[in-house]
């Protein structure tokens, strides 16, 4: 960024595709329209986060799930849940949007190359994850086995089903998937992801365990893999907050001394472990 | 020091504000409140500690970041910093020592914040001394003093015969060229009487503390009103909105502004699914004094308390930090 960049002003985008991802989710795949945009965004990393703007109600922060690798587009998942997130889920293709980041200190993958990852995602928590997934699998021979844990409250509302083909079928990964409760179409499993985490049990050795889902999730999931054996240093997450800035300034994001947006998003647990305040 | 008489300070002060914003007290129905003023009719020269804290002037509690107007599907972004020169004048010291504990996040920080680093370069503070302490100041004990110069770029003192003009900053020499200098009567007064002081605790003696029962008992009668934050000097947490100005077939005017925040209200950690980290009076009270007292010198430096005792009045069930503090400093 240089000095007279303006951080809270958004890159000009369009919206290229908008799908449904799961009730409520779509996928919004967003196209930047400015040189200095196309620039900041060109080396984005696995668990980095934006601010996506829906002109007219303002702006939130969105994990990217998207890899520069796989698309010229920035993708997010989003959850129509508030004014801003309303306003982006009445946005048309070819609509502008406005583009923050990208923010946030992202996943370690240089500390988790060489190692078996496993990876648990809950809901649209899922969504931050994608891009740790699709990066293992574009560099394959770098990381040791990939075992994906999906889970959701219910089917529709587990994200990225189209991909799930992809992730069961490639070399050296196994892929899982759980809802909480089924429905008339579900045929496959239910029962919570800690269950399902229990049960496959995977070996904690030279393993790194990385989940995003709601703060229960996380909370549960921590201790059923310190229950299997692995060690604060082996788990990752990334933690959210209705930020304002991204850029440590507006307070928002406090986790005690703890900025989620500067200092995080992704946090090691043993770092968590040394919150003065949780985020439970 | 250079010396003038009442006369002579409102023909400066007449001058300052054809040249630039001039801000000062002024009596809004029995309330003072610094307010921008034309020129020194509206100025009040003797008055207590007002209301309210001069950080909106650097800060706004409403502030335009952009303009945005979209045409169809054409979006123009342009950013608004205003440039406009200011003096606060008549702030109190407290009031330049809260700006400096602002300074250390905004201006110290990087990025530094675009705009109120804009603002604070093009804002000279000229403040007045306090003869007196007021209901509730403890800044003695937060490292300021009724008479303290450090933050400020002139102090003024008030006396019998006129007033005692002690620039503090090149800023300070500068503004004071046009100040009609006389031979001085008596000498600067002093304050003759201190409040009590109040103990400071470090922030690591705050830590063991965090899930003591000190935080329910202040906390539970807090009505969440956030009074406490909007009087604050140092409170300067801000949320980010849009406001659409004006809607003609095709175009559209919107404003993005930033607007002043409070930890104490209750969806303030709340996040996008529902959760809150802190869901009860006494969590968000406890961090609205953890911030001041722990985490912001840890993370920035300063104390995020300046000692102004704004909040000590303005709270309507009489939380008051002096007590929180005094009890911090008994469990230690």
């Amino acid at each position: 960024m240089s000095p007279d960049t303006n951080p809270m002003r958004p890159y000009l985008g369009r919206l290229a595709g908008v799908k449904d991802l799961a009730t409520g989710i779509k996928l919004f795949q967003i196209e930047l329209l400015e040189d200095e945009g196309k620039a900041a965004f060109a080396d984005y990393k696995p668990g980095q986060f934006a601010f996506v703007s829906a002109f007219g109600a303002g702006e939130a922060p969105f994990g990217i799930t998207s890899t520069p690798a796989r698309t010229p587009y920035l993708e997010f998942a989003v959850n129509a849940l508030g004014h801003v997130t309303f306003t982006l889920h009445a946005l048309d293709e070819g609509d502008p949007v406005g583009v923050r980041g990208p923010l946030g200190n992202g996943f370690p993958m240089d500390r988790i190359k060489g190692h078996n990852v496993i990876i648990l995602g809950g809901g649209i928590g899922g969504a931050p994850l994608r891009p740790v997934i699709q990066t293992i699998l574009d560099h394959r021979e770098e990381y040791g086995h990939l075992t994906i844990l999906w889970a959701a409250r219910s089917p529709d509302l587990l994200v990225f089903r189209e991909e799930f083909d992809e992730w069961r079928t490639a070399w050296a990964t196994d892929f899982h998937v759980t809802v909480d409760r089924g429905d008339e179409t579900w045929t496959g499993r239910v029962g919570l992801i800690t269950q399902l985490l229990e049960e496959i049990s995977p070996s904690p050795e030279n393993a790194i365990a990385i989940t995003c889902g709601p703060p229960i999730m996380i909370h549960f999931v921590f201790l059923t893999l310190k229950k299997l054996g692995f060690a604060p240093e082996q788990m990752l997450t990334t933690l959210e907050a209705r930020m304002h800035c991204g850029i440590g300034k507006c307070g928002r994001c406090n986790l005690g001394e703890k900025f989620i947006c500067t200092d995080g998003p992704v946090f090691w647990q043993y770092e968590i472990a040394e919150f003065l305040e949780g985020f439970l | 020091m250079r010396f003038t008489t009442l006369d002579g300070l409102r023909r400066w002060l007449d001058k300052l504000a054809e040249e630039v914003d001039l801000v000062a007290p002024t009596d809004v129905d029995g309330h003072v409140l610094y307010r921008p003023v034309q020129s020194a009719d509206a100025i009040l020269f003797d008055y207590e500690r007002p209301e309210l804290s001069a950080k909106d002037f650097l800060f706004p509690a409403t502030e335009v970041l952009l303009r945005i107007e979209q045409k169809g599907k054409d979006v123009a972004i342009e950013e608004v910093l205003p440039d406009r020169k200011q003096v606060l004048f008549g702030i109190r010291p407290c009031d330049a020592h809260g700006l400096a504990v602002i300074d250390a996040l905004f201006l110290e920080q990087d990025p530094p914040d675009r705009y109120y680093r804009h603002h604070r370069e093009r804002t000279v503070l000229v403040g007045m001394a306090c003869l007196q302490m007021w209901e509730g100041c403890f800044c003695t004990s937060m490292g300021g003093g009724p008479m303290d110069t450090t933050h400020l770029d002139v102090l003024i003192r008030p006396s019998e015969g006129g007033y005692f003009l002690q620039p503090v900053t090149p800023k300070g020499v500068a503004i004071l060229e046009g100040l009609p200098v006389e031979e001085p009567k008596g000498e600067p007064p002093s304050v003759k009487e201190y409040n009590e002081p109040v103990p400071v605790v470090p922030p690591e003696k705050w830590r063991p503390l965090f899930n003591d029962r000190i935080w329910m008992r202040h906390g539970e009668r807090c009505l969440s009103c956030r009074i406490c934050t909007y009087v604050c000097p140092t409170c300067r947490c801000f949320d980010v909105t849009d406001r659409v100005v004006d809607v003609q077939p095709g175009l559209t005017r919107i404003e993005r502004i930033r607007v002043w925040d409070a930890c104490t209200s209750p969806n303030y950690r709340r996040v996008a699914g529902g959760h809150n980290p802190r869901p009860t009076k006494p969590d968000r009270l406890r961090n609205r004094f953890y911030c001041k007292f722990c985490y912001y010198p840890e993370d920035f430096g300063p104390l995020g308390c300046v000692g102004c005792g704004r909040c000590i009045v303005a709270c309507p069930v009489d939380v008051d930090i002096t007590e929180v503090m005094q009890d911090v400093a008994k469990q230690t």
